[in-house]
């Protein structure tokens, strides 16, 4: 008994429909006879038997679905069963000693397999046989530092010289989409995050709960919607992640006591001016370091980069030249940097190049703090809320403003002992009168 | 929004920008008619008529020099080699003359024409049908080779290769002509020449390819996830010129690279690329980098085409190997 | 002044019309009188198109890979291949089974080649003959510089090559003519125009009147032959081969047929032609006319037809065995794919098979 599997029918489908049986169990056929027409994606095609013998089953009936490889029908070619050796001819036809003079039908016959007659599905090629599927793809989006993109869009926005993070994403989900980069790019490539002009808060609308579907089959629904993270607020989860794979941060606090000060004494200033003298105690932490390259440049002049906290979200802007500023020319920095920060204005070139960071949240409340350091930066200072502290002098106590201070450093290229000198340094300069 | 094949993406390529520029035409044999040997000009000349697709006489050296001159002559001729392997008769055209015009005149005339051509083995083809030499159209100054991956990218990539006013080369990687279906816009939008596709983000290992073997290297990056190997997938596209930031920046970040082509080893884009890798990016690589590749001998006939073909176990194989550095 | 200094004429010939009787008002050639020659040649083509039949049922069963027919081509084949000798070259472009038959080529090398396995190209019959061809009509230019060889040789031998409709439009034909008619090349150039060139009908390659003055544009002899009449086609080569190996230069024929399969097995030429003009075909096709005159000269009949049949269908079946036999019983090892690309194997190769050898290929292929 052999088994006939359903044949590739060269098109590389999975599987066939049993249009109509062209013979009956029980019969017998030839190599080469048609025995089924077999119906593939498009057209009917008729299957030659590939034994000679009686056949014996059938694995499927008209309307069922074989599997290509999946048995299709078995014979019975015991001995001499309807063999070729009959005087049978194979494939040709009955022809008289006369001459005829229509074409024989050598050809084209009912088992003229694939040349005339049947319909064939269209391979779709001249040669070899192309796999076909169904299956759909979608393109996914890749995270690439925080920003969802396709690789076509992030293509485009390498091309167009655009930097993902700083694309204001309108597609669903918080996907950038193509037009958002040419957006972008009309605008000039951008490296940094660039805020925006218009006027618009941080937050967006509550966008349509796409995640809802998600939790219908969960036990609870939450009691917030999900929405996408955008613009300034999503530079900072980037820069606060990248800072805290890199950097090796450490943190000494400490009190400076300015019970000295005049009475209006310009705070941020004083900030300002004790840095540059713990930069000038200790320079290293005044410096950038590279971790790429392994290396460092200590800066001769120091431009702070100050924390700013603003309706569109924290930005870290530059004072520039505090090493040779007095009090008067800082404090015009300090106010241009207010005055922009209420415009939404600060411009680009404000937002980069600063040699150490400042980070005053002395207004609202807090103590110590444990801020972040920017790359290439190397050094933060956080200057924490005023507070009146009891101080031992000689014969009682005091009540002194106490202004509370904590140094980050990065510890890949900053030693503790620098740390606390240049603190040391910014305390003693602090505690001076003026 | 239609769900297609690659091939489908061709078509509904050429059919958008037939119907947007009246001097595109189809230059080809079989493939008015018969919409191509593959199907991919299928309707065009119904749609079009015969004086925008042309069925021509058998001759690729009389295809690729007509339009040479018809490009030179305002029109955008997209040619048709019916394989890669009789692509071979056209280098005089495309290489002296196509990609030499706008050089040679100092940019008074120029040469906006795609030579287009199912390209790549797998598809139990006859011999010479399954060639795959794009080192050898990358390796000349002057013509773009393009080589689409997905039907997005074969729908963007053939837009932007008519519309380049320089000649490209695009080859279609017939072994996946029909292997899946994908959404297409017909939006008309181009895709960038000249920049890479990252298909996957990864960390560990990046997996450079284009073509056909997008499939075998997706393939091996899952395989990979499972020992925890995160693999980042870059498809590179356009083999010439390359786009080798997209390429370093990758390997900046995994220190491992790994690149896969059909074609044969030696002189191949893989090589290209290694080299660019050593140039730049030397101090990031943390292992050698292993090219995964056919081998430096004839395709052979079809019994032992999948023996050629590198595989997703091999693909494995290497990065495996160079994940061993450390 | 003006004058015509040089025109032009091409002849048709045909001796054995549709019907299969001896044209009328023309000298017959002496294999027309040949009626155990004749038969002989009759059953090599009945055989061909019984094997060529059953090679697409293989591809159909998936036993096969791509295969293009030969059919309705087997008197042209059958005529090129009889009229050769031994130390003559063959170079084909990729049907002509019956020629290759003729010279020795073995049916189950064929299945071997559209097989998948290149040991077919390694066939029987002479060593001398070039494999199938696929790059349309570079065969054309082999055979002139083997015919080159042989005249630098002084060797009394003649190349022979096939080339269809579509082929006589790529250059490579057109500087095969040139070149045998500036050295005077003992050449014979066949073009067998079967009406298509997959989906390009004849009227498209150009609008020549003929293809074979395409030869005579280059200098040589050339005429036009009714390719499903035996006796024509066959008288045509004879010719040509005897003027070609008595230094007489080259000739070009163009044998008229019908293909009446599709391009190949994977193409469906109900796409791009009509039925009726296959059907008005298969009146004129070759083996119908031949057997008709050999049964009206008394020589054939249904009994001979029937063994005939039956003879032909076991030595098809037996070249199918021996293929798969070959095929799964002897397949080629993965090194083979190394050990033919130069006569030692370089030292970059080695590490290369070592890599195939480690990775070879999970399932089979057909």
């Amino acid at each position: 008994m052999k088994t006939f599997n359903l044949p590739d029918l060269g098109e590389g489908l999975p599987d066939a429909e049993i249009v109509e049986w062209l013979v009956a169990e029980g019969d017998t056929v030839k190599v080469d006879d048609p025995i089924v027409s077999m119906e593939t994606a498009k057209a009917v095609v008729e299957v030659p038997s590939p034994y000679a013998g009686k056949v014996a089953k059938f694995h499927g009936q008209a309307g069922d679905v074989i599997k290509t490889g999946a048995p299709l029908v078995e014979f019975d070619t015991g001995e001499g069963a309807g063999d070729e050796k009959a005087a049978d001819k194979d494939g040709a036809e009955p022809e008289s000693s006369e001459r005829k003079l229509e074409p024989q039908a050598v050809e084209p016959a009912d088992d003229d397999v694939g040349q005339t007659g049947e319909e064939r599905a269209d391979t779709g090629t001249v040669v070899g046989n192309v796999t076909t599927s169904d299956e759909v793809v979608r393109q996914s989006h890749s995270s690439v530092g925080g920003v969802k993109v396709t690789p076509a869009v992030r293509a485009l926005a390498r091309k167009l010289k655009v930097d993902l993070g700083s694309v204001e994403a309108t597609g669903p989900e918080g996907v950038v989409t193509s037009s958002d980069v040419r957006k972008a790019a009309e605008q000039g490539p951008t490296r940094k995050p660039a805020q925006t002009r218009e006027a618009q808060p941080s937050r967006e609308e509550p966008r349509p709960a796409r995640r809802q579907a998600d939790t219908d089959s969960k036990p609870e629904a939450p009691s917030g919607e999900w929405e996408p993270i955008r613009g300034t607020r999503r530079t900072m989860a980037r820069a606060m992640s990248e800072s805290h794979a890199r950097v090796v941060a450490t943190t000494i606090m400490d009190d400076a006591d300015i019970h000295a000060w005049q009475h209006g004494e310009d705070i941020t200033v004083r900030l300002l001016r004790s840095l540059w003298a713990g930069a000038q105690a200790e320079p290293g932490l005044n410096a950038w370091y590279d971790d790429e390259q392994n290396m460092r440049m200590i800066h001769k002049g120091m431009h702070v980069g100050m924390a700013v906290d603003t309706a569109d979200g924290l930005f870290v802007a530059r004072l520039k030249d505090v090493h040779s500023s007095d009090r008067r020319q800082m404090r015009e920095e300090i106010n241009r940097l207010r005055d922009n920060a209420k415009n939404r204005s600060i411009p680009p070139e404000d937002l980069k190049d600063y040699t150490i960071m400042l980070s005053n949240f002395g207004v609202f409340a807090g103590r110590y703090a444990t801020p972040i350091v920017n790359p290439p930066c190397v050094a933060i200072v956080a200057a924490g809320v005023l507070r009146h502290e009891v101080v031992p002098v000689l014969g009682g106590m005091e009540a002194h403003r106490t202004l509370p201070l904590s140094l980050t450093f990065d510890h890949r290229v900053c030693t503790g002992g620098e740390a606390a000198r240049f603190l040391k340094a910014m305390i003693q300069d602090l505690q001076k009168s003026q | 929004m239609a769900e297609i094949t690659l091939v489908e993406a061709v078509t509904l390529a050429l059919a958008h920008e037939m119907e947007v520029d009246p001097t595109v035409v189809v230059f080809g044999e079989d493939v008015g008619v018969n919409g191509g040997v593959f199907r991919a000009t299928a309707g065009l000349q119904q749609k079009f008529g015969d004086d925008r697709v042309l069925d021509t006489p058998l001759a690729e050296v009389m295809i690729a020099g007509m339009c040479v001159g018809m490009a030179s002559q305002g029109m955008k001729p997209v040619a048709e080699a019916q394989f890669e392997g009789f692509m071979y008769p056209m280098v005089d055209h495309i290489v002296n003359h196509a990609a030499r015009l706008r050089h040679r005149t100092r940019g008074r005339m120029n040469c906006p024409v795609v030579f287009r051509a199912p390209w790549g083995g797998g598809i139990h083809a006859p011999e010479h049908h399954s060639d795959s030499n794009e080192a050898t159209w990358a390796h000349f100054p002057g013509v773009r080779t393009v080589i689409p991956s997905s039907p997005s990218r074969a729908y963007g990539l053939l837009l932007a290769a008519i519309r380049d006013p320089d000649p490209v080369v695009f080859l279609e990687p017939k072994r996946i002509y029909r292997w899946q279906r994908e959404e297409v816009e017909d939006n008309g939008e181009e895709l960038p020449l000249d920049v890479c596709f990252v298909l996957r983000d990864g960390t560990d290992v990046t997996l450079v390819t284009w073509g056909a073997m997008v499939k075998e290297t997706m393939e091996a990056a899952l395989e990979l996830e499972k020992n925890g190997v995160s693999a980042e997938v870059i498809d590179v596209a356009t083999v010439a010129p390359i786009d080798m930031e997209t390429i370093i920046e990758s390997v900046e970040k995994t220190g491992r690279c790994v690149i896969v082509h059909e074609a044969p080893k030696h002189c191949g884009v893989g090589g290209e690329i290694a080299a660019s890798l050593a140039e730049k990016a030397i101090w990031h690589l943390k292992a050698p980098i292993k090219r995964v590749t056919g081998y430096d001998t004839i395709m052979p006939l079809y019994r032992s085409e999948m023996n050629y073909m590198p595989s997703m176990e091999r693909i494995v194989s290497a990065a495996n190997e160079i994940l061993e550095f450390e | 002044m003006a004058a015509t200094i040089a025109s032009f004429k091409v002849d048709f010939f045909q001796f054995l019309d549709e019907e299969g009787r001896l044209v009328d008002g023309v000298q017959i050639p002496a294999l027309a009188r040949d009626t155990k020659q004749l038969e002989s040649l009759y059953r090599l083509m009945t055989l061909t198109r019984v094997f060529d039949k059953k090679s697409v049922a293989l591809q159909r069963t998936g036993k096969l890979g791509t295969y293009a027919s030969c059919l309705g081509h087997e008197a042209a084949h059958v005529a090129i291949g009889s009229a050769m000798r031994e130390e003559d070259c063959f170079a084909p472009m990729y049907r002509e089974y019956a020629a290759q038959f003729f010279r020795g080529v073995k049916m189950s090398d064929v299945l071997m080649y559209w097989g998948g396995d290149e040991r077919g190209n390694d066939f029987s019959g002479p060593k001398h003959d070039f494999p199938w061809c696929v790059p349309i009509a570079t065969q054309c230019l082999h055979a002139a510089g083997a015919a080159l060889a042989y005249k630098l040789h002084g060797q009394p031998r003649v190349a022979v090559s096939v080339v269809g409709d579509g082929g006589s439009s790529k250059g490579d034909f057109l500087e095969a003519i040139n070149a045998a008619s500036a050295w005077k090349l003992p050449l014979v150039l066949v073009i067998v125009n079967n009406q298509w060139a997959i989906s390009v009908p004849r009227a498209k390659q150009n609008t020549a009147r003929t293809l074979a003055q395409k030869g005579i544009a280059g200098g040589l002899p050339s005429i036009q032959v009714d390719g499903n009449d035996l006796i024509a086609s066959r008288w045509a080569m004879d010719k040509a081969i005897a003027a070609a190996r008595e230094g007489r230069g080259a000739s070009v024929i163009e044998m008229l047929t019908y293909r009446l399969s599709d391009h190949t097995t994977a193409d469906d030429a109900r796409r791009y032609r009509d039925q009726d003009e296959v059907d008005s075909a298969w009146k004129k096709e070759p083996l119908l006319r031949l057997r008709n005159y050999l049964t009206d000269q008394g020589h054939w009949d249904q009994v001979k037809e029937e063994e005939l049949l039956s003879d032909c269908a076991e030595r098809v079946n037996a070249a199918v065995e021996e293929y798969q036999d070959r095929i799964n019983n002897d397949p080629q090892p993965i090194d083979s794919m190394f050990n033919y690309m130069f006569k030692d194997l370089p030292h970059h190769l080695e590490e290369q098979r070592e890599i195939a050898r480690r990775f070879p290929a999970k399932g089979g292929s057909h």
